[in-house]
Protein backbone atom coordinates (compact mmCIF):
# COMPACT_ATOMS: atom_id res chain seq x y z
CA UNK A 1 0.00 0.00 0.00
CA UNK A 2 1.78 3.48 -0.93
CA UNK A 3 2.42 5.83 1.69
CA UNK A 4 3.73 9.15 1.71
CA UNK A 5 5.83 8.42 5.59
CA UNK A 6 8.21 5.66 3.71
CA UNK A 7 9.95 3.23 6.31
CA UNK A 8 12.97 2.04 4.28
CA UNK A 9 14.42 -1.07 5.94
CA UNK A 10 17.85 0.48 7.31
CA UNK A 11 15.57 2.96 9.34
CA UNK A 12 13.11 -0.03 10.29
CA UNK A 13 15.94 -1.96 11.68
CA UNK A 14 17.71 0.79 13.84
CA UNK A 15 13.95 1.37 15.32
CA UNK A 16 13.43 -2.29 16.24
CA UNK A 17 16.80 -2.79 17.64
CA UNK A 18 15.75 0.65 19.54
CA UNK A 19 12.58 -0.89 20.47
CA UNK A 20 13.99 -3.98 22.58
CA UNK A 21 12.93 -6.13 19.30
CA UNK A 22 15.71 -9.17 18.18
CA UNK A 23 16.29 -7.64 14.79
CA UNK A 24 18.18 -10.73 13.44
CA UNK A 25 14.71 -12.61 13.89
CA UNK A 26 13.17 -14.13 10.37
CA UNK A 27 10.03 -12.39 11.30
CA UNK A 28 11.38 -9.13 11.14
CA UNK A 29 10.76 -9.67 7.20
CA UNK A 30 7.50 -10.23 7.94
CA UNK A 31 7.03 -7.21 10.68
CA UNK A 32 8.75 -5.20 8.08
CA UNK A 33 5.83 -5.74 5.37
CA UNK A 34 3.17 -5.51 8.02
CA UNK A 35 4.14 -2.03 9.33
CA UNK A 36 4.84 -0.57 6.13
CA UNK A 37 1.23 -1.57 5.35
CA UNK A 38 -0.12 -0.42 8.79
CA UNK A 39 1.71 3.20 8.86
CA UNK A 40 -0.54 3.92 5.84
CA UNK A 41 -3.12 4.86 8.14
CA UNK A 42 -1.31 7.58 8.85
CA UNK A 43 -1.49 8.89 5.29
CA UNK A 44 -4.95 10.57 5.90
CA UNK A 45 -3.70 12.13 8.72
CA UNK A 46 -0.83 13.85 7.34
CA UNK A 47 -3.81 15.00 5.46
CA UNK A 48 -5.93 16.68 7.70
CA UNK A 49 -5.89 20.48 8.64
CA UNK A 50 -5.51 20.40 12.45
CA UNK A 51 -4.68 24.28 12.57
CA UNK A 52 -5.57 25.70 15.85
CA UNK A 53 -6.29 22.22 17.31
CA UNK A 54 -3.76 21.50 20.18
CA UNK A 55 -3.42 17.77 20.90
CA UNK A 56 -6.48 16.23 22.99
CA UNK A 57 -4.32 14.18 25.50
CA UNK A 58 -5.46 14.41 29.00
CA UNK A 59 -3.52 15.62 31.72
CA UNK A 60 -5.03 17.65 35.00
CA UNK A 61 -1.81 18.49 37.46
CA UNK A 62 -4.30 18.53 39.91
CA UNK A 63 -4.61 15.38 40.04
CA UNK A 64 -1.39 14.83 42.16
CA UNK A 65 -2.34 16.72 44.87
CA UNK A 66 -5.85 15.29 45.57
CA UNK A 67 -4.74 12.50 48.14
CA UNK B 1 -38.73 -22.90 38.59
CA UNK B 2 -37.26 -24.27 35.41
CA UNK B 3 -33.54 -23.81 35.49
CA UNK B 4 -33.50 -22.43 31.72
CA UNK B 5 -36.09 -20.08 32.42
CA UNK B 6 -34.03 -18.82 35.61
CA UNK B 7 -30.85 -17.97 33.00
CA UNK B 8 -33.12 -16.46 30.47
CA UNK B 9 -34.72 -13.89 33.23
CA UNK B 10 -33.32 -10.47 33.25
CA UNK B 11 -31.67 -9.34 36.71
CA UNK B 12 -34.35 -6.72 36.78
CA UNK B 13 -36.72 -9.91 36.88
CA UNK B 14 -34.50 -12.31 39.27
CA UNK B 15 -34.16 -9.49 41.47
CA UNK B 16 -37.73 -9.06 42.25
CA UNK B 17 -37.91 -12.76 43.17
CA UNK B 18 -34.88 -13.03 45.39
CA UNK B 19 -35.93 -10.42 47.34
CA UNK B 20 -39.39 -11.53 47.89
CA UNK B 21 -37.42 -15.18 48.10
CA UNK B 22 -39.45 -16.70 45.74
CA UNK B 23 -35.96 -18.06 44.57
CA UNK B 24 -32.77 -17.97 45.97
CA UNK B 25 -28.98 -17.53 44.80
CA UNK B 26 -28.43 -20.71 45.21
CA UNK B 27 -31.02 -22.34 42.85
CA UNK B 28 -29.99 -19.19 40.24
CA UNK B 29 -26.11 -19.86 40.43
CA UNK B 30 -26.86 -24.06 39.92
CA UNK B 31 -28.93 -23.07 37.02
CA UNK B 32 -26.51 -21.43 35.31
CA UNK B 33 -23.34 -23.72 35.67
CA UNK B 34 -25.70 -26.10 34.54
CA UNK B 35 -26.31 -24.00 31.39
CA UNK B 36 -22.62 -23.58 31.18
CA UNK B 37 -21.81 -27.05 31.34
CA UNK B 38 -24.75 -27.93 28.87
CA UNK B 39 -23.38 -25.00 26.02
CA UNK B 40 -19.91 -24.65 27.21
CA UNK B 41 -18.67 -27.46 24.38
CA UNK B 42 -19.99 -25.52 21.39
CA UNK B 43 -19.57 -21.91 22.58
CA UNK B 44 -16.36 -21.86 25.04
CA UNK B 45 -17.34 -18.36 26.59
CA UNK B 46 -15.10 -18.79 29.23
CA UNK B 47 -11.31 -18.86 29.93
CA UNK B 48 -11.50 -19.43 33.96
CA UNK B 49 -14.84 -20.89 35.63
CA UNK B 50 -15.21 -20.41 39.12
CA UNK B 51 -18.27 -23.00 40.48
CA UNK B 52 -17.20 -23.59 43.79
CA UNK B 53 -16.52 -20.07 44.43
CA UNK B 54 -19.84 -19.12 42.75
CA UNK B 55 -21.56 -21.91 44.93
CA UNK B 56 -20.41 -20.54 48.15
CA UNK B 57 -20.98 -17.06 47.22
CA UNK B 58 -24.67 -17.98 46.55
CA UNK B 59 -24.78 -19.65 50.14
CA UNK B 60 -23.50 -16.57 51.83
CA UNK B 61 -25.83 -14.61 49.59
CA UNK B 62 -28.50 -16.78 50.82
CA UNK B 63 -28.58 -16.56 54.20
CA UNK B 64 -27.31 -12.17 54.10
CA UNK B 65 -31.10 -12.24 52.34
CA UNK B 66 -32.62 -14.31 54.77
CA UNK B 67 -31.31 -12.96 57.89
CA UNK B 68 -33.15 -9.95 56.49
CA UNK B 69 -29.96 -7.84 54.64
CA UNK B 70 -30.91 -7.61 51.38
CA UNK B 71 -29.00 -5.11 49.36
CA UNK B 72 -30.75 -4.37 46.20
CA UNK B 73 -31.24 -5.25 42.39
CA UNK B 74 -27.72 -7.52 42.22
CA UNK B 75 -27.63 -9.04 44.98
CA UNK B 76 -27.33 -13.16 43.67
CA UNK B 77 -27.10 -11.93 40.50
CA UNK B 78 -24.67 -14.09 38.37
CA UNK B 79 -21.94 -11.84 36.36
CA UNK B 80 -19.13 -13.01 34.49
CA UNK B 81 -15.82 -10.66 33.60
CA UNK B 82 -13.91 -10.42 30.60
CA UNK B 83 -10.28 -12.21 31.92
CA UNK B 84 -8.78 -8.60 31.37
CA UNK B 85 -10.79 -7.75 34.59
CA UNK B 86 -8.21 -8.27 37.46
CA UNK B 87 -9.78 -10.17 40.30
CA UNK B 88 -8.16 -11.15 43.85
CA UNK B 89 -7.42 -14.82 43.61
CA UNK B 90 -8.19 -15.70 40.28
CA UNK B 91 -5.36 -15.60 37.44
CA UNK B 92 -6.75 -12.77 35.11
CA UNK B 93 -5.09 -14.07 31.29
CA UNK B 94 -6.15 -11.27 29.18
CA UNK B 95 -6.63 -13.43 26.47
CA UNK B 96 -2.91 -14.94 26.23
CA UNK B 97 -1.21 -17.72 27.40
CA UNK B 98 1.84 -16.04 28.38
CA UNK B 99 -0.25 -14.24 31.38
CA UNK B 100 -1.60 -17.94 32.41
CA UNK B 101 0.11 -17.46 35.63
CA UNK B 102 -0.78 -14.10 36.63
CA UNK B 103 -2.48 -14.06 39.32
CA UNK B 104 -3.97 -10.14 40.82
CA UNK B 105 -3.84 -10.04 44.58
CA UNK B 106 -6.33 -7.22 44.65
CA UNK B 107 -9.75 -7.18 42.74
CA UNK B 108 -9.99 -4.15 40.23
CA UNK B 109 -13.10 -1.86 40.62
CA UNK B 110 -15.79 -2.91 38.84
CA UNK B 111 -15.38 -6.61 40.11
CA UNK B 112 -15.45 -4.95 43.57
CA UNK B 113 -18.42 -2.73 43.29
CA UNK B 114 -20.19 -5.95 41.83
CA UNK B 115 -19.14 -8.03 44.61
CA UNK B 116 -20.30 -5.14 47.20
CA UNK B 117 -23.37 -5.08 45.02
CA UNK B 118 -23.90 -8.42 46.24
CA UNK B 119 -23.01 -9.66 42.94
CA UNK B 120 -21.99 -13.40 42.42
CA UNK B 121 -18.67 -13.86 39.91
CA UNK B 122 -19.27 -17.16 38.22
CA UNK B 123 -15.97 -16.96 36.14
CA UNK B 124 -13.58 -14.91 33.59
CA UNK B 125 -14.78 -14.48 30.09
CA UNK B 126 -12.65 -15.64 26.76
CA UNK B 127 -11.43 -12.67 24.79
CA UNK B 128 -9.61 -11.31 21.69
CA UNK B 129 -5.70 -11.84 22.75
CA UNK B 130 -5.33 -8.43 24.64
CA UNK B 131 -8.09 -6.98 23.56
CA UNK B 132 -6.73 -6.04 20.08
CA UNK B 133 -9.19 -7.76 17.62
CA UNK B 134 -12.66 -7.20 16.69
CA UNK B 135 -13.71 -10.55 15.95
CA UNK B 136 -13.32 -13.08 18.93
CA UNK B 137 -10.80 -15.72 18.08
CA UNK B 138 -8.42 -16.56 20.25
CA UNK B 139 -5.67 -19.22 19.69
CA UNK B 140 -4.16 -19.82 23.12
CA UNK B 141 -7.79 -20.67 24.60
CA UNK B 142 -9.72 -20.93 21.64
CA UNK B 143 -12.17 -19.29 19.62
CA UNK B 144 -15.17 -17.90 20.87
CA UNK B 145 -18.75 -19.07 18.47
CA UNK B 146 -21.81 -17.16 18.02
CA UNK B 147 -24.67 -18.75 19.66
CA UNK B 148 -27.01 -18.27 17.25
CA UNK B 149 -24.18 -19.96 14.58
CA UNK B 150 -21.46 -21.11 16.16
CA UNK B 151 -19.80 -21.16 12.91
CA UNK B 152 -19.82 -17.70 13.19
CA UNK B 153 -17.72 -15.18 15.08
CA UNK B 154 -18.83 -13.43 17.85
CA UNK B 155 -17.70 -10.32 17.40
CA UNK B 156 -14.70 -8.74 19.81
CA UNK B 157 -12.50 -8.29 21.48
CA UNK B 158 -15.25 -8.94 24.70
CA UNK B 159 -16.53 -12.45 22.54
CA UNK B 160 -17.02 -14.41 25.80
CA UNK B 161 -19.13 -11.72 27.24
CA UNK B 162 -21.37 -11.54 24.07
CA UNK B 163 -21.64 -15.22 23.86
CA UNK B 164 -22.19 -15.81 27.79
CA UNK B 165 -25.13 -13.47 27.68
CA UNK B 166 -26.87 -14.14 24.58
CA UNK B 167 -26.80 -17.95 25.38
CA UNK B 168 -27.99 -17.47 29.21
CA UNK B 169 -24.92 -18.70 30.68
CA UNK B 170 -24.34 -15.35 33.12
CA UNK B 171 -27.20 -12.71 34.09
CA UNK B 172 -24.48 -9.75 33.65
CA UNK B 173 -21.29 -9.57 31.73
CA UNK B 174 -18.46 -6.87 31.55
CA UNK B 175 -16.43 -5.96 28.20
CA UNK B 176 -13.79 -3.44 27.34
CA UNK B 177 -14.59 -0.74 24.29
CA UNK B 178 -11.50 0.61 23.03
CA UNK B 179 -12.95 0.64 19.12
CA UNK B 180 -15.86 -0.92 19.70
CA UNK B 181 -15.12 -4.37 21.56
CA UNK B 182 -18.76 -3.73 23.72
CA UNK B 183 -20.57 -3.38 20.42
CA UNK B 184 -19.60 -5.74 18.05
CA UNK B 185 -19.96 -8.61 20.53
CA UNK B 186 -22.95 -7.09 21.78
CA UNK B 187 -24.74 -6.15 18.15
CA UNK B 188 -23.32 -9.67 16.16
CA UNK B 189 -24.41 -11.89 19.15
CA UNK B 190 -28.26 -10.56 19.75
CA UNK B 191 -27.53 -8.52 23.20
CA UNK B 192 -27.42 -4.42 24.50
CA UNK B 193 -23.88 -3.25 24.99
CA UNK B 194 -22.95 -0.05 26.40
CA UNK B 195 -20.23 1.62 26.30
CA UNK B 196 -20.06 4.33 28.95
CA UNK B 197 -18.69 8.09 28.56
CA UNK B 198 -14.58 7.82 29.33
CA UNK B 199 -14.17 7.99 33.09
CA UNK B 200 -17.69 7.26 34.11
CA UNK B 201 -16.28 3.69 34.69
CA UNK B 202 -13.35 2.92 36.38
CA UNK B 203 -10.14 1.24 34.44
CA UNK B 204 -8.58 0.51 37.56
CA UNK B 205 -7.18 -2.47 37.66
CA UNK B 206 -7.87 -3.62 33.83
CA UNK B 207 -5.30 -4.46 30.96
CA UNK B 208 -5.16 -1.59 29.13
CA UNK B 209 -5.24 -1.72 25.11
CA UNK B 210 -5.18 2.30 24.78
CA UNK B 211 -5.15 4.40 28.04
CA UNK B 212 -7.13 7.14 26.07
CA UNK B 213 -9.59 5.22 24.33
CA UNK B 214 -10.40 1.94 26.79
CA UNK B 215 -13.96 2.26 28.13
CA UNK B 216 -15.35 -0.91 30.35
CA UNK B 217 -19.10 -1.55 29.75
CA UNK B 218 -21.89 -3.95 30.59
CA UNK B 219 -23.02 -6.57 28.03
CA UNK B 220 -26.21 -7.50 29.18
CA UNK B 221 -30.19 -8.74 27.67
CA UNK B 222 -32.04 -5.87 28.45
CA UNK B 223 -31.56 -2.25 28.57
CA UNK B 224 -32.91 -1.88 32.00
CA UNK B 225 -30.07 -4.61 33.31
CA UNK B 226 -27.40 -1.95 31.37
CA UNK B 227 -28.84 1.01 33.87
CA UNK B 228 -28.55 -1.61 36.80
CA UNK B 229 -25.07 -2.63 36.27
CA UNK B 230 -24.11 1.09 35.43
CA UNK B 231 -25.81 2.21 39.10
CA UNK B 232 -23.50 -0.53 40.59
CA UNK B 233 -19.99 0.62 38.78
CA UNK B 234 -20.22 4.07 37.24
CA UNK B 235 -18.74 6.66 39.77
CA UNK B 236 -15.58 8.27 40.60
CA UNK B 237 -12.51 6.34 41.27
CA UNK B 238 -9.71 7.70 43.21
CA UNK B 239 -7.80 4.59 41.20
CA UNK B 240 -8.23 5.67 38.41
CA UNK B 241 -7.22 9.24 37.56
CA UNK B 242 -9.68 9.72 34.35
CA UNK B 243 -12.91 8.89 36.53
CA UNK B 244 -15.30 11.95 36.79
CA UNK B 245 -16.81 13.31 40.53
CA UNK B 246 -19.64 14.47 39.00
CA UNK B 247 -22.44 12.48 40.70
CA UNK B 248 -24.05 9.49 38.86
CA UNK B 249 -27.55 9.66 38.31
CA UNK B 250 -30.09 6.29 38.90
CA UNK B 251 -30.07 4.95 35.54
CA UNK B 252 -33.17 2.46 35.77
CA UNK B 253 -35.13 5.78 36.43
CA UNK B 254 -34.19 7.14 33.15
CA UNK B 255 -36.44 4.33 31.66
CA UNK B 256 -39.36 6.02 31.37
CA UNK B 257 -40.31 4.30 28.00
CA UNK B 258 -41.28 7.28 26.22
CA UNK B 259 -38.78 8.46 23.49
CA UNK B 260 -41.83 11.65 22.58
CA UNK B 261 -39.56 15.08 21.64
CA UNK B 262 -36.29 13.59 21.46
CA UNK B 263 -34.12 14.74 18.24
CA UNK B 264 -32.17 11.91 16.56
CA UNK B 265 -29.90 12.57 14.03
CA UNK B 266 -29.03 10.04 11.79
CA UNK B 267 -25.48 10.01 10.27
CA UNK B 268 -25.17 9.96 6.93
CA UNK B 269 -21.83 8.61 6.05
CA UNK B 270 -22.90 5.87 8.10
CA UNK B 271 -25.13 4.64 5.16
CA UNK B 272 -23.27 6.02 2.00
CA UNK B 273 -20.26 3.33 3.58
CA UNK B 274 -20.97 -0.30 2.58
CA UNK B 275 -23.89 -1.42 4.32
CA UNK B 276 -25.60 -5.32 3.90
CA UNK B 277 -28.99 -4.40 2.75
CA UNK B 278 -30.68 -6.79 5.27
CA UNK B 279 -28.86 -4.75 8.03
CA UNK B 280 -29.58 -1.28 6.47
CA UNK B 281 -33.57 -2.17 5.88
CA UNK B 282 -33.05 -3.32 9.60
CA UNK B 283 -32.19 -0.07 11.06
CA UNK B 284 -34.43 2.20 8.87
CA UNK B 285 -37.41 0.01 10.15
CA UNK B 286 -36.38 0.61 13.84
CA UNK B 287 -35.61 4.24 13.23
CA UNK B 288 -39.05 4.79 11.83
CA UNK B 289 -40.56 3.09 15.08
CA UNK B 290 -38.97 5.84 16.84
CA UNK B 291 -40.68 8.17 15.24
CA UNK B 292 -43.97 6.69 15.57
CA UNK B 293 -43.03 6.39 19.18
CA UNK B 294 -42.80 10.33 19.00
CA UNK B 295 -39.10 10.64 18.27
CA UNK B 296 -37.90 13.73 15.32
CA UNK B 297 -35.30 11.91 12.97
CA UNK B 298 -32.81 13.65 10.60
CA UNK B 299 -30.48 12.82 8.54
CA UNK B 300 -27.00 14.75 9.65
CA UNK B 301 -23.50 14.62 8.72
CA UNK B 302 -20.01 13.43 10.39
CA UNK B 303 -17.33 14.82 7.33
CA UNK B 304 -15.06 13.70 9.45
CA UNK B 305 -16.27 10.05 9.97
CA UNK B 306 -14.02 9.26 7.13
CA UNK B 307 -11.35 10.14 9.61
CA UNK B 308 -11.77 8.11 12.30
CA UNK B 309 -9.90 4.77 11.13
CA UNK B 310 -6.96 6.99 10.84
CA UNK B 311 -7.43 8.83 14.31
CA UNK B 312 -8.31 5.98 16.42
CA UNK B 313 -6.04 3.78 14.93
CA UNK B 314 -2.76 5.92 15.17
CA UNK B 315 -3.81 6.11 19.17
CA UNK B 316 -4.60 2.67 19.53
CA UNK B 317 -1.53 1.65 17.53
CA UNK B 318 0.93 3.70 19.44
CA UNK B 319 -0.83 3.12 22.93
CA UNK B 320 -0.92 -0.32 22.78
CA UNK B 321 2.34 -0.84 21.73
CA UNK B 322 4.13 1.53 24.65
CA UNK B 323 2.15 -0.78 27.58
CA UNK B 324 3.30 -4.02 25.76
CA UNK B 325 6.53 -2.96 24.74
CA UNK B 326 8.58 -4.74 27.57
CA UNK B 327 6.22 -8.10 26.46
CA UNK B 328 7.41 -8.03 23.22
CA UNK B 329 10.88 -7.65 23.84
CA UNK B 330 11.13 -10.44 26.37
CA UNK B 331 7.94 -12.88 25.04
CA UNK B 332 6.83 -11.78 21.78
CA UNK B 333 7.44 -15.30 20.02
CA UNK B 334 4.86 -16.64 22.12
CA UNK B 335 2.11 -14.27 21.39
CA UNK B 336 -0.82 -14.56 18.58
CA UNK B 337 1.11 -14.07 15.17
CA UNK B 338 -1.55 -11.20 14.09
CA UNK B 339 -2.15 -9.33 17.41
CA UNK B 340 2.12 -9.97 17.88
CA UNK B 341 2.36 -7.67 14.25
CA UNK B 342 -0.86 -5.33 15.54
CA UNK B 343 1.16 -4.77 18.49
CA UNK B 344 4.85 -4.42 16.97
CA UNK B 345 4.20 -1.80 14.45
CA UNK B 346 2.70 0.32 16.52
CA UNK B 347 6.45 1.43 17.79
CA UNK B 348 6.79 2.56 14.30
CA UNK B 349 4.56 5.31 14.70
CA UNK B 350 6.45 8.66 15.35
CA UNK B 351 5.57 10.81 17.80
CA UNK B 352 4.99 12.94 15.51
CA UNK B 353 1.95 10.93 14.31
CA UNK B 354 0.79 10.50 17.38
CA UNK B 355 0.17 13.83 18.48
CA UNK B 356 -1.09 14.34 14.82
CA UNK B 357 -3.77 12.06 15.65
CA UNK B 358 -4.85 13.50 18.91
CA UNK B 359 -5.06 17.17 17.11
CA UNK B 360 -6.96 15.13 14.68
CA UNK B 361 -9.37 13.95 18.10
CA UNK B 362 -10.04 17.10 19.45
CA UNK B 363 -11.03 18.58 15.82
CA UNK B 364 -13.34 15.50 15.94
CA UNK B 365 -14.46 16.00 18.99
CA UNK B 366 -15.59 19.84 17.79
CA UNK B 367 -17.21 18.53 15.11
CA UNK B 368 -19.38 15.88 17.01
CA UNK B 369 -20.06 18.43 19.80
CA UNK B 370 -21.38 20.35 17.05
CA UNK B 371 -24.14 18.05 15.90
CA UNK B 372 -25.10 17.77 19.49
CA UNK B 373 -26.21 21.17 19.19
CA UNK B 374 -28.87 19.84 17.35
CA UNK B 375 -29.60 16.49 18.60
CA UNK B 376 -30.01 14.43 21.75
CA UNK B 377 -29.10 11.10 20.11
CA UNK B 378 -26.77 10.08 17.02
CA UNK B 379 -28.40 6.74 15.64
CA UNK B 380 -26.86 4.00 12.85
CA UNK B 381 -26.40 0.94 12.79
CA UNK B 382 -23.39 -0.96 15.18
CA UNK B 383 -21.83 -3.12 12.25
CA UNK B 384 -22.51 -2.96 8.55
CA UNK B 385 -22.70 -6.66 8.39
CA UNK B 386 -23.70 -9.68 10.51
CA UNK B 387 -21.48 -12.33 12.27
CA UNK B 388 -19.14 -13.46 9.49
CA UNK B 389 -17.53 -17.18 9.90
CA UNK B 390 -14.76 -17.40 12.06
CA UNK B 391 -11.32 -16.83 10.47
CA UNK B 392 -12.46 -14.95 7.55
CA UNK B 393 -10.00 -12.80 6.54
CA UNK B 394 -12.26 -10.09 4.52
CA UNK B 395 -15.87 -10.07 4.29
CA UNK B 396 -18.26 -9.38 1.86
CA UNK B 397 -20.82 -6.13 2.38
CA UNK B 398 -23.61 -5.94 -0.05
CA UNK B 399 -21.33 -6.36 -3.14
CA UNK B 400 -17.67 -5.43 -1.95
CA UNK B 401 -15.51 -7.38 -0.03
CA UNK B 402 -13.72 -5.23 2.65
CA UNK B 403 -11.35 -6.52 5.59
CA UNK B 404 -12.80 -7.92 8.49
CA UNK B 405 -10.99 -5.77 10.99
CA UNK B 406 -12.23 -2.74 9.15
CA UNK B 407 -15.52 -3.42 8.40
CA UNK B 408 -16.05 -4.60 11.92
CA UNK B 409 -14.85 -1.26 13.51
CA UNK B 410 -15.61 1.38 11.12
CA UNK B 411 -18.95 2.72 12.98
CA UNK B 412 -17.90 2.35 16.14
CA UNK B 413 -14.79 3.55 16.60
CA UNK B 414 -15.95 7.30 16.27
CA UNK B 415 -17.60 7.51 19.23
CA UNK B 416 -14.02 5.76 21.10
CA UNK B 417 -12.68 8.99 19.61
CA UNK B 418 -14.99 11.18 21.47
CA UNK B 419 -15.32 9.36 24.68
CA UNK B 420 -19.46 9.76 24.37
CA UNK B 421 -21.88 6.93 25.53
CA UNK B 422 -22.99 4.63 22.83
CA UNK B 423 -25.08 1.73 23.15
CA UNK B 424 -25.90 -1.21 20.97
CA UNK B 425 -29.31 -2.44 20.79
CA UNK B 426 -31.00 -6.05 19.38
CA UNK B 427 -33.11 -4.42 16.30
CA UNK B 428 -33.65 -7.37 13.74
CA UNK B 429 -32.62 -10.47 12.46
CA UNK B 430 -30.88 -11.43 9.18
CA UNK B 431 -32.81 -13.79 6.92
CA UNK B 432 -30.47 -16.65 7.68
CA UNK B 433 -31.48 -15.89 11.57
CA UNK B 434 -28.11 -13.81 12.57
CA UNK B 435 -28.81 -10.53 14.94
CA UNK B 436 -28.46 -7.32 13.88
CA UNK B 437 -27.91 -3.81 16.11
CA UNK B 438 -29.28 -0.36 16.40
CA UNK B 439 -26.38 1.96 17.39
CA UNK B 440 -27.27 5.06 19.74
CA UNK B 441 -24.53 7.90 21.08
CA UNK B 442 -25.73 10.17 23.05
CA UNK B 443 -23.95 13.51 24.40
CA UNK B 444 -21.07 13.06 27.01
CA UNK B 445 -22.14 11.64 30.84
CA UNK B 446 -26.07 11.83 29.25
CA UNK B 447 -26.00 7.84 29.83
CA UNK B 448 -30.07 8.72 31.20
CA UNK B 449 -31.05 9.83 27.54
CA UNK B 450 -29.29 7.13 25.42
CA UNK B 451 -30.99 4.15 28.18
CA UNK B 452 -34.15 5.86 27.84
CA UNK B 453 -34.32 5.44 23.68
CA UNK B 454 -33.01 2.28 24.06
CA UNK B 455 -35.19 1.35 26.25
CA UNK B 456 -38.09 2.52 24.34
CA UNK B 457 -37.11 1.05 21.49
CA UNK B 458 -36.57 -2.59 23.07
CA UNK B 459 -40.30 -2.12 24.37
CA UNK B 460 -41.57 -1.53 21.55
CA UNK B 461 -39.68 -4.68 19.58
CA UNK B 462 -40.24 -8.50 20.69
CA UNK B 463 -36.33 -8.36 19.33
CA UNK B 464 -35.24 -9.70 22.62
CA UNK B 465 -37.76 -12.75 23.03
CA UNK B 466 -35.93 -14.34 20.75
CA UNK B 467 -33.22 -17.05 21.97
CA UNK B 468 -30.25 -18.60 20.14
CA UNK B 469 -30.55 -22.20 18.77
CA UNK B 470 -27.58 -23.15 21.03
Amino acid sequence: MPTDNPLDRPSFDYMAGVAGLDVADDHMNELFSYVQAALAVTDRLHELDTAGYEPDAAFDPAQFYQE
Amino acid sequence: MDALELCYMSAGELSGLIRDKQVSPVEIVDAHLARIEATEPILNSFITLLPEHARQAASRAEAQIQAGNYRGPLHGIPVGLKDLFNTAGVRTTSGSRVMDNFVPTEDCTVAARFQQAGAILLGKLNMHQFAYGPTGENFDYGHMHNPWNPEMVTGGSSGGSGSAAAAGQCTITMGSDTGGSVRIPAALCGIVGLKPTYGLVSRAGLTPLSWCLDHPGPMVRTVEDAALSMNAIAGYDPKDQATSQRATPDYASALTGSVEGLRIGVVKEYFEAPVDSEVEAAVRAALAQLVEMGATVNEVSLPMFADAQAISGTILMSEAAAYHRDLLASNGGNLTPSVRLRLEAGLFVTAADYLKAQQGRARFNHEMAMLFNDVDLLAGPTEPITAPPLLANEVAVGDRMVGTVAALTQFTRPYNISGTPAISVPCGFSGDGMPIGLQLAGRPFDEATVLRAAHAYEQASEWRLKRPPV
